[in-house]
């Protein structure tokens, strides 16, 4: 089966391919620096000549607010008018949890309205809300600091390796389309200024985390299960813990 | 995975010199390798090179593509591959081959330049089909070297021999030591041909812009279009959509179909076709932002009937590029290229360049568009203001709109002087001729300016579009009558003069451009404002001509009869009556024989009341046939009935504050009667095929020599309008009844006509008075004027000795016996010609026999004729 993964050089997208290839498919890591652009349409049309399906993991360059609308918007855009003019019989998306929750967010603003593109667009689609990945928590903690203090709204938080997602990814590109929304996680819950501390410790960060109430994410109000799955979800077979630890082994 | 081991072969000693000379030849091989820029001629020098010291078949280069984890091969050599020949080599040079099997994996994870035996290899699972192939033509084995850049492996050099152990130390630690110029000399051509390649780009898109900058029309641009279309490789044919004026289609604009040509018949049909933008094809190249590929086949099977699809079916297109056409945020069209690849940056640049192109041309055509616009409403202009009469505006109109903007005339309505009603001025029923009959209904009507439509074109600024379909779903009953036309739309407008509404103007067409509307409304206001001016001069100079007859007439009876004379006691109740009823407004009837002098009344009292600085109008009744008398008296409308091509004001209507005089009332039709009666009572007039009534204050003088009493009881009188008339009765005296004035007006009339024909008649013989005396004078006072006229004709004296009384006198008296035996006719015969000799010849006119004989004037021509009398019998015979 040829697969074509947009992002396919990304951090999950890397994870993704090689999966996929595993398996035995044809798969084509899609990215601009591969000649394959979804903004521009460079390269895309051919691409997805006979191509079953697309997993679309790609992420804005830039996150301000009109910036990534616009990202997500004309990337979708092209992305399902290309497959639908190919016959593409699946369309694999990477969404966040909570993200209808959280739409005093841009970046979550953008994310709702890629997914009603897909959603709009007839091309039989699944949508992954997965919650923060693992490998992110750095920069929650990098974008919280102020020196030496690292200012974590109490808010639940479940995090999930890129791995786990990885894997549920190349699952649902393999399973048939289910035209909705499945929602994957980490493990393990906690509040998010457990997380960000024990990873801190692990990782010898001088930082300091000042939990607070103002259930404040990126600068964005949420709430406190905003960032948590609300139902059913499935759960990834790294903890924390284990996902630390491999941390420190490749650091 | 096993590698190629040969027993070592045995090896001469080199010299120095020899050694010195493949050091130098590597060198050289390096320098030259790193400055080839052809990809042709790479392989043509490394082969040549080092096959001058060792044996080899042939050799390739193969390109890993990383993004899906394959190689391909990119460097052939033609000239000495053994597997040229071979039916998969074709396949065999496009292939890519998949780095995730493990012969290649080898290679990949080795450094130095790794051999293989075929034999031991190729039939692997998974291993690449191109060793089977080189085995099946008798190469034995293959020396695989990496080709690395930036310490990432690019892809591979192939050596193949067909000589087992070719591959010698020696010749591994050459390919070794050339390996990085090689990849360097790679790289440095693949760098070349993206810069050939964007140069070519950038040359075509220079060249397609500066072709394109020059373009004005269509034509141009068709042309600068194809010159560029036709330098792109692998395009089959194109067109170019363009989007319509009504937004939801489009049509062909600019197409080339390609070498093989369609049949001509299927190609007008798609060239005269609007094609829906939304027909799950065009509507998606238009949402999109960037070029699309479509597969014919796919988009057929997916349910889209578009004809041109099949016609792209036929034409064995596979694959098209759609790409909208567009200026700023706005779509012209669609571009459409059957082609296999999509070059997003090329296509991007052709279409901006067509885009621009086209916006500019249709802009040009609107400008022109706009400019003819103009120079027609110039005409228009010109036109209009030759136009004088309803008709030739009428023809203006139809003839331009028609032509020129395929639009229909339906109405104009113009509002009347109330400034309520509106009436119909001019329509074109040849547009109706479906629907005839309700549209003279719906037209004759007269509507009001509160009329729903009508009150909302007049507060419009520009006028109204009312869309006819849309009309019809909201049961405007109108609207049923626009449909028949055909017609899409009504456009309506208000007429104005200045800032007044003058009327309202109904268009049909498919299109109307605002300024046209404006245009020609503006015009038509003014011709239609004119061409009432001109309407009103009419009349105006109508009433004056017939204001200036009745003043001719009146200044004929004052010459007439300047002064009643007559000084009897008979008269002077007359005069005591008339001065009595002068001052009111009262209705009076003046009665009398014929030749009293009942005018002469009619008027004193007319001339001694308050109206006497208006006119005294007359109608005698008994002058006109009974189907005109009607519209003598209360006027018509244009059209009312047949013959009536112009409005006339009546009688009634010109009688505004003054007199009407009502001779020979007596002889009113009936009908005429009731209508009189009506405006007698109601004070109010309406003329024929009007319906509006029209006050008027008249004071009426009817006269006549009938007994209307008589005529009442007859039936041929309404008693109700006698009695409106009967108010203030004078009976006027017979001059029998006054002999005592007989002298007087005698000597009245000979002092008058001696005066007129130059006698010097002082006296009256009194033989004369005493036969003017004892005369009956049935024709009473006029009788006697046109009895002394002729006497004074006859006398040549000083004084009247003669008086021509006719012989009737005798007649009157003749016996009886002499009477009988006389047919209807002899009587009539003999009765006219004495009537005509008592009247001295005069046939017609005040005094003449017909009026005596109470017969219209024409009616005593044809019996004189019938009975053949001439003048002879009434001249001669005295
Ligand atoms: N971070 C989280 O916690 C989280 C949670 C839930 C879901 N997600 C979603 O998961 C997805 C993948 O995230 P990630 O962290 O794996 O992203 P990432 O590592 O930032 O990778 C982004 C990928 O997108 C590619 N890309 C950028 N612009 C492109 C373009 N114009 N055309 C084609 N490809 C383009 C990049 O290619 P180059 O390498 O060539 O630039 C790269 O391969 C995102 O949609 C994100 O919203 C993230």
């Amino acid at each position: 089966m040829k697969i074509v993964v947009i992002g396919g050089s990304g951090l999950i997208g890397t994870k993704v391919v090689a999966k996929l290839r595993a398996r035995g498919h044809q798969v084509i890591a899609a990215s601009p620096n591969t000649g394959i652009n979804t903004i521009t349409g460079e390269g895309l049309a051919e691409a997805l000549t006979n191509t079953s399906v697309v997993i679309d993991l790609a992420n804005s360059p830039s996150w301000e607010d009109k910036a990534v609308m616009e990202f997500f918007q004309t990337a979708g855009r092209n992305l399902l008018a290309a497959e639908i003019n190919a016959g593409v019989k699946h369309h694999v998306a990477l969404s966040i949890v909570g993200v209808l929750l959280m739409q005093d967010s841009g970046y979550m603003r953008a994310k709702k309205a890629q997914e009603d593109l897909i959603m709009q667009s007839g091309v039989p689609y699944t949508i992954i809300r997965s919650t923060q990945f693992m490998e992110f928590i750095k920069g929650i903690a990098d974008q919280a600091a102020e020196g030496n203090v690292v200012h974590i709204s109490d808010v639940q938080f479940q995090p999930i390796a890129a791995e786990d997602v990885a894997t549920f990814v190349a699952e649902a590109a393999l399973e048939p389309p289910i035209d909705g929304i499945k929602e994957i996680a980490g493990p393990g819950r906690f509040t998010m200024p457990e997380v960000v501390t024990r990873y801190l410790q692990s990782t010898n960060d001088p930082r300091k985390v000042v939990p607070n109430s103002h259930a404040q994410y990126y600068g964005a109000q949420i709430t406190t299960t905003s960032l948590v799955p609300a139902g059913q979800a499935r759960l990834g077979a790294i903890n924390l813990e284990t996902w630390l630890a491999g941390q420190l082994q490749h650091a | 995975m096993k590698r190629a081991e040969h027993p070592e072969i045995e090896v001469p000693v080199l010299s120095k010199a020899v050694l010195e000379q493949e050091r130098k030849m590597l060198l050289d091989l390096g320098n030259d390798i790193t400055s080839v820029r052809d990809k042709n001629d790479l392989l043509a020098l490394f082969s040549k090179r080092i096959k001058s010291l060792f044996y080899f078949t042939h050799t390739i280069v193969t390109l890993i593509d990383y993004k899906d984890e394959t190689y391909t091969p990119f460097l052939l050599d033609d000239e000495n591959s053994p597997i040229r020949a071979h039916t998969l080599y074709q396949q065999l040079i496009k292939a890519r081959f998949s780095l995730n099997e493990p012969f290649i994996q080898a290679v990949l994870h080795t450094a130095d330049p790794i051999s293989f035996i075929l034999e031991d290899i190729m039939d692997k699972p998974l291993s690449p089909l191109f060793l089977r192939v080189n085995h099946e033509e008798g190469v034995q084995e293959i020396l695989m070297t990496r080709l690395m850049k930036e310490g990432k492996p690019m892809g591979f050099i192939h050596i193949y021999t067909d000589r087992p152990g070719s591959f010698t130390k020696e010749f591994r630690s050459v390919i070794k030591g050339i390996a990085p110029q090689l990849s360097g000399a790679v790289s440095n051509i693949l760098k070349n041909e993206e810069i050939l390649n964007k140069e070519k780009e950038k040359s075509f898109l220079l060249d397609f812009s500066s072709d394109i900058a020059k373009v004005r029309t269509k034509v141009e641009l068709a042309a600068a279009v194809h010159s560029s279309l036709s330098k792109l490789t692998d395009l089959k044919a194109y067109a170019i959509r363009r989007i319509n004026e009504d937004g939801a289609t489009l049509s062909p604009y600019i197409f080339d179909p390609g070498p093989i040509p369609p049949d001509k018949k299927e190609q007008d049909r798609l060239v005269n076709t609007n094609f829906p933008i939304n027909d799950g094809l065009q509507n998606r190249v238009l949402e999109s932002n960037i070029p699309l590929l479509f597969n014919v086949d796919r988009e057929i099977q997916r349910g889209i009937t578009s004809s041109y699809l099949q016609f792209w079916k036929r034409m064995e297109y596979k694959t098209l590029a759609g790409i909208r056409l567009r200026n700023a945020e706005t779509n012209l069209g669609i571009l459409w290229l059957a082609i296999e690849e999509i070059n997003i940056q090329l296509l991007q640049g052709i279409c901006s360049q067509i885009s621009i192109a086209m916006a500019n041309i249709i802009a040009n055509e609107q400008v022109s568009k706009k400019q003819e616009e103009q120079a027609f409403l110039l005409d228009f202009s010109h036109d209009i203001t030759q136009v004088r009469t309803r008709t030739e505006l009428q023809d203006a109109i139809i003839r331009v709109i028609d032509k020129t903007m395929h639009t229909k005339l339906a109405m104009i309505r113009v509002i009347d002087e109330d400034g309520f009603h509106l009436s119909p001025f001019m329509f074109d029923r040849t547009l109706f001729k479906n629907a005839e009959a309700t549209f003279d209904k719906m037209s004759v009507n007269r509507i009001t300016i509160e009329e729903p439509y009508t009150s909302r074109v007049l507060a419009s600024k520009e006028g109204l579009v009312f869309n006819v379909a849309e009309e019809i779903r909201d049961g405007n009953a109108y609207a049923r009558l626009w449909e028949t036309t055909g017609l899409k739309n009504m456009y309506s407008l208000p007429l104005r003069a200045g800032d007044k509404n003058i009327g309202t103007i109904w268009l049909l067409a498919n299109r109307l451009s605002k300024l046209m509307m404006k245009g020609i409304c503006s015009q038509i206001s003014i011709a239609i404002a004119n061409i009432q001016a001109n309407e009103k001069l009419l009349a105006y100079k109508k009433q004056l001509e017939i204001e200036n007859d009745y003043l001719k007439e009146q200044i004929h009876t004052i010459y007439n009869f300047s002064e009643i004379i007559g000084h009897g006691v008979a008269m002077q109740e007359v005069y005591r009556l008339v001065s009595v009823v002068a001052g009111t407004n009262s209705t009076v009837l003046v009665l009398g024989e014929t030749g009293t002098g009942k005018e002469l009344i009619a008027r004193a009292i007319h001339n001694t009341s308050s109206r006497k600085d208006k006119l005294m109008v007359k109608v005698n009744c008994a002058a006109l046939p009974a189907s005109l008398i009607e519209s003598e008296l209360f006027g018509h409308e244009r059209g009312a009935f047949t013959g009536a091509i112009d409005r006339r004001i009546g009688k009634f209507e010109l009688a505004d504050h003054s007199t009407l005089f009502l001779d020979e009332i007596g002889e009113l039709p009936l009908e005429a009667q009731a209508k009189l009666l009506r405006v007698i009572q109601e004070r109010e007039v309406e003329r024929l095929g009007g319906k509006q009534t029209i006050k008027v204050d008249v004071r009426l003088i009817a006269a006549t020599n009938r007994n209307l009493e008589d005529a009442v009881k007859a039936g041929r009188f309404r008693e109700d309008l006698f009695y409106r008339l009967n108010v203030f009765p004078i009976q006027l005296p017979s001059l029998r009844e006054r002999p005592e004035d007989i002298e007087p007006l005698a000597n009245f009339f000979v002092a008058r006509y001696s005066r007129i024909t130059g006698r010097k008649i002082k006296n009256i013989s009194p033989k004369v008075l005493q036969q003017l005396g004892s005369y009956t004078w049935p024709g009473n006072v006029r009788e006697m004027e046109h009895l002394i006229e002729r006497s004074v004709l006859l006398t040549p004296g000083d004084t009247l000795q003669e008086v021509y009384i006719p012989r009737g006198t005798t007649a009157e008296k003749q016996n009886p016996a002499q009477l009988a035996n006389r047919s209807l006719e002899e009587v009539e015969r003999s009765y006219i010609i004495e009537t005509l000799q008592r009247c001295a010849g005069k046939i017609s006119g005040a005094g003449g026999a017909a009026e005596i004989l109470q017969i219209p004037g024409n009616t005593l021509h044809s019996k004189m004729k019938k009975l053949g009398i001439g003048k002879a019998d009434y001249f001669l015979t005295k």
